[in-house]
């Protein structure tokens, strides 16, 4: 699975969406899935995905689906 | 929700009891002729042990705690006069979030488990992306 793959796995497991709503960059408390719970459900299963630790500068900022890939580039995670 | 704390490694499991005695307030009400103890409360002895395993943590003493989110099994009644043993376990503790487990026992039969998720406010707060 490529780096794209995971991460989308990752929305859509954390959220129970659908692939699609991403498509429109997702945001933090946009749907009722995506609130402070499930924001530390979903850094959890990125930081397993793909073996890091996010900085608690880069938990606090990563608030929409295009935002982290960015942060990923820290990490030098391409996605 | 607790009477005593028997055993407790900060951070990993909290074990101990609470007694039901025949004049508990909720016996009367629930129910008339057929006193048990309610599910709720079982579930708060659960979720209060599982709080002295995480308020045990070095500089976390007196802490706030709140319930995230439990999925809990009942699966005999409690009478007046039994006392329940309370035994939880810490599966994660990251970030102000703990999961856990817990499991309260009669006589050694299991009446009652749950997953619990629970969270210190003070600390998780930190983390969430500011709007």
């Amino acid at each position: 699975m490529n780096n794209k793959d995971k991460y989308i796995k990752v929305f859509v497991e954390s959220f129970s969406i659908k692939e699609s709503k991403l498509k429109k960059d997702l945001k933090y408390n946009t749907i009722p899935e995506w609130d402070s719970v499930g924001h530390m459900s979903m850094i959890g299963k990125i930081e397993k995905a793909f073996k890091i630790t996010l900085e608690m500068d880069d938990i606090i900022d990563f608030s929409s689906f295009k935002t982290g890939i960015k942060i990923l580039k820290k990490y030098k995670i391409k996605v | 929700m607790i009477d005593n704390v028997t055993s407790v490694s900060p951070g990993k499991f909290a074990k101990g009891y609470k007694n039901f005695t025949n004049n508990e307030w909720f016996f009367p009400q629930h129910f008339p002729g057929n006193p048990n103890v309610p599910g709720a409360l079982q579930l708060e002895a659960m979720a209060q042990m599982l709080t002295v395993a995480i308020t045990t943590i070095d500089g976390l003493k007196g802490k706030v705690t709140h319930a995230l989110s439990h999925e809990v099994r009942f699966k005999k009644e409690i009478f007046p006069g039994q006392r329940l043993d309370i035994i939880t376990k810490v599966n994660s503790w990251s970030r102000g979030i703990c999961e856990g487990y817990g499991k309260g026992l009669v006589e050694e039969d299991i009446v009652c488990e749950a997953n619990m998720k629970i969270t210190i406010p003070e600390i998780f707060i930190q983390y969430i992306p500011k709007r």
